[in-house]
């Protein structure tokens, strides 16, 4: 497979495709799960424009190796993966392009806030190109949106779980990503928590416009956040439009 | 109590030190990502001076540093002296001597280290090498500390490969441990019980140090 990520003269042309290529995200990927428990292929295709659509489906559906097919973490058995015009992978073209150039956010479900770094370094570490000004700038604008200011010094062990789930958030938003992908980022959280993240989602989607791709098991985040949901069941999309047609079923 | 042979000692022992931290790094974090499967080989050859007797490895680092041997020659010919026997040699002999008490709390701990993290390094653009030193080695502090301690305190109590590949000169190759068997040999038993303290206080001071890491109870303070 032809591996993009050593070409040197990337960065120019990664900032130039990422201004062309916010758009649709169109996938399809077959990929064979194997787990203790279940085996089958994920076989795949949508394509995700821009707001919320869900991924609503039982444990071992395959939501979570959909999203580590799409960010690069998993190397998907073929298929294509393409951000508008940008392709990401394509198994007959042999392109596979690191996950360290996709520009793709990525909210795992446990966070994944580095330990032993402070929020404002969590939130820094994907924009470390930037001239330090506009770092900073970008820093203070997204810690404000989300109401982080005052956690700037402290270390993720040291906060709260909300607030650890919005300085992930904010960690992934920063970096201006082209899809945003969040894997049950809210599922420890209580009602009121949620509820106040799901409007900062809102609020931010509503300025930036990328597709997103949310996984959840819960009805009530599917009717709070998407504006369109896949059901995916063993691998398999199994239901797909509005969140009232799909979750009437 | 030879002083001499015990300053000689530590100078080699944190040399050695010093030079299994820049040698392990790499070997260690291989053995932790890579995906070849024939890993187990090249696993078991780090591993082997555990299990393999001081003198046999001894005899073959005295062989492959010889002056007959292509190693040996070539030092011979840019220094214009011999590996053995001498104070580089037995640095050369005791890197490897102590190659898998570095590799193997340094993998270790690389391994500990949650690979979510990782992928989050990846996907918020940053490069292995970079993911590597402000994600990974960050984490495993308290196992590379460990690492660089370990191989310290074994290098101070080599006694096998130094006396293959020493012999035992003094403030060249004499190190502490040669230094008792001599005393032991002249039956001179109150200075060798000396030197045997010192030996056991410094040994069990840095394993101590090793299991306090272990514990967190110095990683905490590490951190801060």
């Amino acid at each position: 497979m032809r591996n993009v990520s050593s070409e040197s003269s990337a960065s120019s042309a990664v900032e130039r495709d990422i201004q062309m290529t916010s758009g649709v995200l169109s996938l399809h990927v077959r990929k064979r799960f194997d787990a203790t428990k279940t085996s089958f292929e994920l076989d795949v295709a949508a394509n995700v424009s821009s707001g919320v659509t869900i991924i609503f489906g039982p444990s071992g559906a395959g939501k979570t190796t959909l999203l580590e097919c799409i960010a690069g973490l998993l190397r998907p058995g073929s298929g294509q993966i393409a951000i508008a015009d940008r392709i990401l992978f394509d198994s007959s073209r042999k392109v596979f392009v690191e996950p360290r150039q996709r520009r793709i956010g990525y909210v795992f479900q446990d966070l994944a806030l580095f330990p032993h770094l402070t929020v404002e370094k969590n939130i820094s570490y994907g924009i470390r190109s930037l001239t330090p000004e506009n770092r900073e700038q970008k820093i203070a604008n997204i810690m404000d949106s989300f109401r982080i200011s005052n956690l700037r010094g402290r270390k993720p062990g040291e906060i709260s779980g909300g607030e650890r789930q919005r300085v992930a958030l904010a960690r992934s938003l920063v970096t201006d990503p082209c899809v945003l992908l969040l894997d049950e980022p809210l599922a420890a959280l209580d009602a009121t928590t949620k509820a106040k993240l799901i409007d900062d989602l809102r609020c931010w989607n509503e300025a930036h416009g990328i597709p997103i791709l949310y996984v959840t098991h819960s009805r009530e985040e599917v009717f709070a956040l998407g504006d369109r949901v896949l059901m995916l069941d063993a691998g398999k999309i199994i239901a797909e439009g509005t969140p009232d047609a799909v979750m009437r079923r | 109590m030879d002083w001499q042979s015990l300053w000689l000692t530590i100078r080699l022992a944190a040399l050695v030190a010093a030079i299994l931290f820049l040698i392990a790094l790499p070997i260690a974090y291989w053995i932790t990502y890579s995906r070849w499967r024939w890993k187990f080989l090249a696993e078991a050859v780090v591993a082997l001076p555990i299990v393999l007797p001081p003198t046999v490895l001894g005899f073959y680092l005295l062989v492959a540093l010889g002056p007959r041997s292509p190693l040996g020659h070539l030092w011979q010919a840019l220094t214009g002296h011999s590996l053995v026997f001498t104070f580089q040699g037995l640095v050369v002999g005791s890197i490897i001597y102590s190659l898998p008490f570095a590799v193997q709390p340094f993998a270790a701990s690389f391994a500990a280290v949650d690979s979510r993290l990782i992928a989050a390094s990846a996907t918020l653009g940053a490069s292995k090498f970079r993911t590597f030193m402000e994600i990974v080695m960050p984490l495993s502090v308290s196992g590379m500390v460990a690492g660089v301690v370990l191989s310290f305190a074994h290098t101070l109590g080599e006694f096998g490969v130094v006396l293959m590949i020493g012999g035992n000169i003094p403030g060249v190759t004499r190190t502490v441990s040669i230094d008792i068997y001599d005393q032991v040999q002249a039956l001179n038993y109150s200075s060798a019980s000396i030197t045997a303290i010192v030996l056991l206080a410094i040994s069990f001071g840095l394993l101590a140090f090793v299991y306090a890491l272990n514990r967190k109870v110095l990683a905490v303070w590490l951190w801060k």
